[in-house]
């Protein structure tokens, strides 16, 4: 046991398989190189091409797409010379207006919270650690990141959008807004900035902090 | 080697493998997370949140997603109503919908149940096999979600006054909530209970040393 119970002693070099508890030495990676555990095969440690600089760029690019696709109309419906667009906001607030708050807030923190906030706490953390500033909150937006990450559905939403395209094609027309191809772009850039991103690589590079009293 | 056969856990947040003192938890001193060697009371955790989804699943199912007035008459869809209109227009489509909206919450909520009982008789069977089973469940279950954000879609779009308008119905609510139970329950199973051998207490603390 160490002197103090408060701070446990920890092993950088070593990491365990968050699936099946398996110790691994963190291998020295080549870029672009993944290790996977020897006992399950779950994915251990990325080390992912383009160091700090790539992900920084896929996520500014992100955010001016995750923009442009919130402000233009995204799809118009024309029906008997009367036209009925909406935007990615829109389609949340249709919900709301009918009386369904709760799905309307799911349907907004999956299309455009979730996503706006991955985006901007990736640029920060990334922008932190680079500049190695000793920016506030850095651990607890690096944090976040993870959690964050399985509730942004923009992939999903535009599956949604395919189908509701080919069930309304027999009732009206449909015209594709500036909105659709941002966020057709955006969906890529995305999910490039989020491979490019290993949390992994981030912790290591903030380690532990230096003299940040901690208490309990 | 595993890390508790150590006295070794790592942070479920930064992933940082500290050994734990004998309190059984700690704060984690990279990312300020609490670490347990086990999270905390996962079987029972994904137990309430899969009951809450399986119960969710059935209004989902039986009460209509969305209602289509078009001229005056008005159509109740449910999931598997719009699948079969799909499939009379665009039968890829229908497929992937119904793979998205019908079967993947039906298996999830299979996979889950099997995993759990599974973990609790500590079946030493097919660990490698379970552990994929439960990586396919954690990384699929958010397709589900493809049928809420159709209603929503077509609910902003189609508000033509008298001539035609699209309501959203109760059954997307419970489905949004199946969806988002079942994840909520995947991200609540700890894996690594599948690998922990017979004897160790899962959810408790006590390193074996």
């Amino acid at each position: 046991m160490p002197p103090s119970s408060q701070t446990p002693v920890t092993y950088s070099e070593l990491v365990a398989c968050h699936e099946c508890d398996t110790v691994h030495r963190i291998p020295a990676l080549a870029p672009g190189g993944t290790a996977r555990c020897s006992c399950c095969g779950a994915m251990l440690v990325r080390n992912p091409k383009g160091g700090l600089e790539r992900p920084i760029a896929l996520n500014l690019a992100a955010l001016v797409l995750l923009l442009a696709a919130n402000v233009f109309p995204f799809l118009t419906l024309e029906i008997s010379g009367r036209d009925q667009s909406t935007t990615i906001v829109g389609a949340s607030w249709a919900l709301y207006e009918a009386g369904m708050a709760p799905l309307a807030l799911v349907v907004l923190i999956t299309t455009l919270i979730g996503p706006a906030l991955l985006v901007i706490s990736s640029l920060y953390v990334l922008l932190g650690v680079r500049s190695a500033l000793p920016l506030p909150m850095l651990r607890e937006m690096l944090a976040w990141i993870s959690h964050l990450r399985p509730w942004g559905m923009l992939d999903v939403f535009m599956l949604g959008v395919l189908v509701s395209s080919v069930k309304l094609a027999g009732m009206a027309d449909m015209v594709m807004g500036p909105a659709l191809y941002a966020f057709g772009a955006l969906l890529l850039v995305s999910a490039a900035a989020m491979s490019a991103l290993e949390p992994h690589i981030l912790w290591q590079r903030l380690g532990l902090p230096g003299n940040r009293p901690r208490a309990r | 080697m595993r890390a508790r056969d150590l006295g070794l856990a790592s942070c479920h947040t930064c992933g940082l493998l500290m050994r734990l003192p004998a309190a059984g938890h700690a704060h984690c001193p990279r990312c300020g997370a609490t670490v347990h060697m086990r999270v905390p009371n996962s079987i029972g955790t994904t137990w309430a949140l899969l009951s809450a989804a399986m119960i969710m699943y059935l209004p989902a199912n039986l009460l209509p997603v969305m209602a289509t007035t078009w001229l005056g008459n008005t159509q109740a869809d449910t999931i598997m109503s719009g699948v079969v209109y799909l499939l009379h227009h665009d039968w890829p489509l229908a497929v992937i919908v119904f793979v998205a909206s019908v079967l993947v919450p039906l298996l999830k909520m299979i996979a889950l149940l099997y995993l759990l009982i599974s973990v609790q008789r500590h079946s030493p069977l097919r660990k490698a096999q379970r552990a994929r089973l439960y990586r396919v469940t954690e990384l699929v279950g958010r397709w589900s979600m493809v049928d809420v954000f159709v209603v929503s879609l077509m609910a902003a779009l189609v508000q033509v006054g008298a001539l035609a308008t699209i309501e959203p119905g109760g059954g997307a609510l419970a489905f949004a909530a199946v969806v988002i139970l079942t994840m909520l329950a995947a991200m609540s199973f700890d894996a690594r209970l599948i690998w922990d051998q017979h004897g160790e207490r899962y959810g408790l603390v006590e390193p074996t040393r």
